[in-house]
């Protein structure tokens, strides 16, 4: 039985989608079986083979208040969650470092670039493009001052934010969580997926005809509470949240692996962490998208997994009627998997004439489909499916009972033992040390990272490999190889799925989104590349390091500013901690292009002469103590704690700041008395240098002035979520000597290395999100 | 065209090499790139034909060919 202190529960509903613009409505038609999918309205289908689409009809949209300015997604999304909290009868939080935000979303605000081109390259469109700040205004509008991000996971997204959710509240991180998915219906994946030919010409059908998907957008959100701070308010328990299973496929891009290898293996996971047996799951709602690779292999995997072991499992796919809200539809799709659980109803997958029941019935087995029509079926226990681009699978179980969820296991430490750098000033660890002693910075405005053939082939990385990534995925998969290879991990089929990957990102692959937009506004919606549109995609990049990998653990793309380069990390200790994973890379990448400065530009970045824009990709090989010893690994340093806190301000804070570093330092056990180093992150905006200053100067007091604080932006530029994880490289790299045996800091000149036992790293961002982590010898 | 759109190394692609499997080891998402390429370039539409013409530049230069001539 789940101790009270590991029970996760559900408090909260909302949903929005184009059978309904609240969780009652969808609940209603999905039951009945009513498909929102039409003529598409928001885009263009001139000359495009397949017209139709599930788009939200919500004249109220646009009523939401202070959301004006927002991108559609992020309308979507206030209005889900909107519900969520008065369902859970929460009015806000007060900035409370246990309140946390995790939203799921796999294009984000894309739509805002085809207004921005169509608009004379208007400024006003620029700070909505990119996925993080969805998350940011929704910790804004509840005032939630813990963990505040995104999970960029395109289809599992929202899938793995439950997850993820899941485990912040089990590790103590949090109390309560503002957890789903959002996505607006737009040109650039509608252009993409029509280019693939995985567009369904009619509506979509699942587990049927298999003809393609059908896009729909909406969002799904669900306030998830330990159970203590749910009973002590006494709130309505819809269900708890048991276990969840994340994993990679390492095998293509955008298909999944025919054997299904992958998906078994999140839902095994998700099976063995619940502490359930097979036979208790009473309803699948599965990924079901309707195409006819994905439809197979869940067809396997289901087979695979329940065939012998559950006489009674119902399944079902309810994208036949919203259609696939890709980053919202594991959101969406866990709300109905609740309500199912809750009301003792399957809602149906409908689409199935006469003639093509005995086909289902031989593909079905003894599995129920749930053709056309809803059933009552008593439920104990239930479970929510998502797979995705880059080969990402995700499974969750909820529960009316509590389950066998297993605590964490004794806290085990945490190691870096790999280091891979790609940054402007040159490619590897050894070059950086270099670089960094002979003090040879880059000095443009604006400056780039470079990954050619040499470094390909330092990876072994073949043409053939190589031709299909864009820049930002080439950075990653440079630097997390060479990760690999300095940690001296070798991926093999006995190790591949206790290895993750976590990459964090400001931008994504913001170049090639936008690329993506002009040129379909050039050539129309019926011209889109297949051959570029999956690496329009997040977590592309963490897909392809998979794939050149072989890594089939964990695998996330989170974006949360420039500060998702160290946060990747924390969250890649909760992986760690969790138990799935003896080891998992966290990464920190960014790009920089002709296109992503115009942007920053247009934001206004360059306006202070001192900042400078950059890019790069810096990943960590970071290792559970008993990973480490097994295969007798040598450490560069500990991470001893880690801490993330939000004012869900654009402009940042210092209290924020402080929040986040006394929460690492509450988890490291120590004090800021035991500080004796700082990696900051001031890069030559004034606002940005006062927020380090001050919390310098407030959390250290006298000794303000005497702690060497290290700064790597000004050799490196701003390259973001790169440079932040590469600060933390920087910390680990002192720590060995290697940067020789004194060391140059910002404030205090030359200082001894061997002085340094406990270095704090922080990192911000601009919706007001910083991460702080310590490490130490 | 290749080179261009399925970023192919032009020192790798002679008129030969097999596109596919152990030549340059292009996948099925390059073939709708090839297709889509070809129809906008020559006004050829090679959706739902087999494999053959797929087999290498010359395959394709071939099946181009063939059409064209089809329609004078």
């Amino acid at each position: 039985m789940t101790t009270d202190k590991n029970r996760c529960v559900v408090t909260g509903l909302g949903m929005i989608s184009a059978i309904g613009n609240n969780v009652s409505e969808c609940w209603k038609n999905a039951v009945n079986g009513v498909s929102g999918i039409k003529k598409a309205e928001a885009v263009d289908t001139t000359d495009c083979y397949a017209n139709l689409a599930a788009e939200v009809c919500d004249d109220a949209l646009d009523n939401i208040a202070g959301a004006d300015e927002l991108n559609r997604v992020s309308k979507l999304c206030l209005k889900a969650t909107g519900e969520a909290m008065r369902d859970a009868g929460i009015d806000g939080f007060d900035y409370s470092p246990k309140a946390a935000v995790i939203m799921g979303s796999c294009v984000g605000g894309v739509s805002n670039a085809e207004e921005y081109y169509k608009n004379g390259k208007s400024a006003e469109y620029v700070r909505e493009i990119p996925i993080s700040p969805i998350a940011s205004h929704i910790a804004a509008a509840y005032r939630a001052g813990g963990v505040v991000t995104n999970i960029a996971n395109a289809c599992a997204a929202g899938t793995i934010s439950i997850a993820y959710a899941c485990d912040l509240i089990r590790s103590g991180k949090a109390d309560v969580v503002i957890a789903g998915g959002a996505d607006a219906f737009a040109s650039v994946p509608f252009a993409g997926f029509l280019s693939l030919h995985a567009l369904d010409s009619d509506a979509c059908s699942p587990f049927n005809r298999c003809g393609g998907i059908t896009l729909g957008e909406g969002a799904g959100a669900l306030i998830i509470e330990s159970y203590e701070h749910a009973s002590k308010r006494n709130a309505h328990i819809y269900c708890d949240i048991l276990g969840a299973g994340v994993s990679g496929d390492a095998y293509h891009i955008t298909a999944p692996r025919p054997d299904g290898k992958g998906q078994i293996c999140a839902i095994r996971r998700a099976i063995k962490s619940s502490g359930v047996k097979l036979s208790e799951i009473g309803y699948i709602n599965a990924h079901g998208t309707g195409t006819a690779k994905n439809d197979e292999a869940e067809f396997l995997s289901l087979h695979t997994i329940f065939d012998e072991k559950n006489s009674d499992l119902s399944v079902s796919s309810t994208k036949a009627m919203t259609g696939h809200c890709l980053g919202a539809a594991g959101a969406i799709e866990a709300v109905f998997a609740v309500k199912a659980l809750t009301e003792g109803v399957i809602p149906p997958t409908i689409g199935y004439s006469k003639e093509d029941m005995p086909r289902l019935e031989e593909r079905a087995g003894k599995i129920d489909f749930c053709p056309n029509k809803a059933r009552k079926k008593r439920l104990s226990t239930v479970m929510s499916n998502s797979f995705a681009f880059g080969g990402n699978n995700a499974s969750v179980v909820f529960s009316k009972n509590a389950g066998n969820v297993k605590p964490l296991s004794k806290r085990e430490r945490v190691f870096i033992t790999g280091i891979g750098i790609v940054s402007p000033i040159g490619n590897g660890v050894d070059n950086y040390i270099e670089k960094i002693k002979s003090k040879i910075a880059s000095e443009n405005a604006s400056a780039e990272s470079v990954v050619e053939r040499a470094d390909f082939d330092a990876c072994g990385l073949t043409n053939a490999f190589c031709r299909k990534l864009d820049k930002f995925s080439r950075l990653q998969a440079v630097s997390g190889m060479a990760a690999l290879s300095d940690a001296g991990l070798s991926v093999t089929e006995d190790n591949a799925e206790e290895i993750g990957i976590v990459v964090g990102t400001a931008d994504g692959p913001l170049s090639t989104i936008c690329d993506y937009q002009r040129d379909l506004l050039k050539k129309g919606n019926a011209a889109g590349s297949a051959f570029k549109f999956p690496n329009t995609v997040y977590n592309a990049a963490g897909g392809y390091l998979s794939i050149c990998s072989g890594i089939r653990g964990y695998n996330v793309t989170l974006t949360s500013g420039a500060q998702s380069g160290l946060e990747s990390i924390a969250y890649a200790v909760n992986v760690l901690h969790s138990g799935d994973e003896k080891a998992v890379l966290a990464t920190g990448t960014d790009e920089n292009s002709e296109t992503v400065t115009e942007l920053y530009d247009k934001m206004g970045y360059f306006a202070e002469e001192g900042f400078r824009l950059s890019d790069g990709s810096a990943t960590l090989v970071l290792e559970s103590w008993s990973g480490m010893r097994e295969r007798g690994a040598k450490p560069y340093a500990e991470i001893l704690g880690c801490g993330t806190a939000s004012c869900s301000a654009q402009s940042g804070s210092e209290d924020a700041l402080e929040r986040a570093a006394l929460l690492a330092l509450d988890d490291a056990g120590i004090t800021a008395g035991d500080i004796n180093g700082i990696v900051g992150f001031a890069n030559g905006l004034s606002e940005v240098d006062r927020i380090e200053t001050e919390f310098i100067s407030n959390v250290f007091g006298e000794r303000a002035g005497a702690i060497p604080v290290f700064n790597i932006r000004s050799v490196t530029g701003e390259g973001r979520a790169a440079t932040a994880a590469l600060s933390a490289a920087h910390a680990a790299l002192i720590f060995t000597g290697k940067l020789g045996k004194i060391v140059e800091s910002e404030n205090l000149g030359m200082v001894a290395a061997s002085a340094l036992k406990n270095i704090l790293v922080i990192s911000y961002s601009d919706g007001g999100t910083y991460t702080a982590v310590i490490i130490t010898r | 065209m290749i080179c261009d759109r399925l970023g192919v190394d032009p020192n790798e692609l002679t008129d030969e090499v097999p596109l596919f499997n152990d030549g340059i080891e292009l996948d099925s998402i390059d073939s709708l790139e090839i297709i889509a390429a070809i129809d906008e370039e020559f006004g050829v539409d090679m959706t739902g034909i087999g494999k053959e013409p797929f087999y290498n530049v010359n395959s394709l230069a071939a099946y181009v060919k063939k059409e064209l001539a089809c329609r004078e």
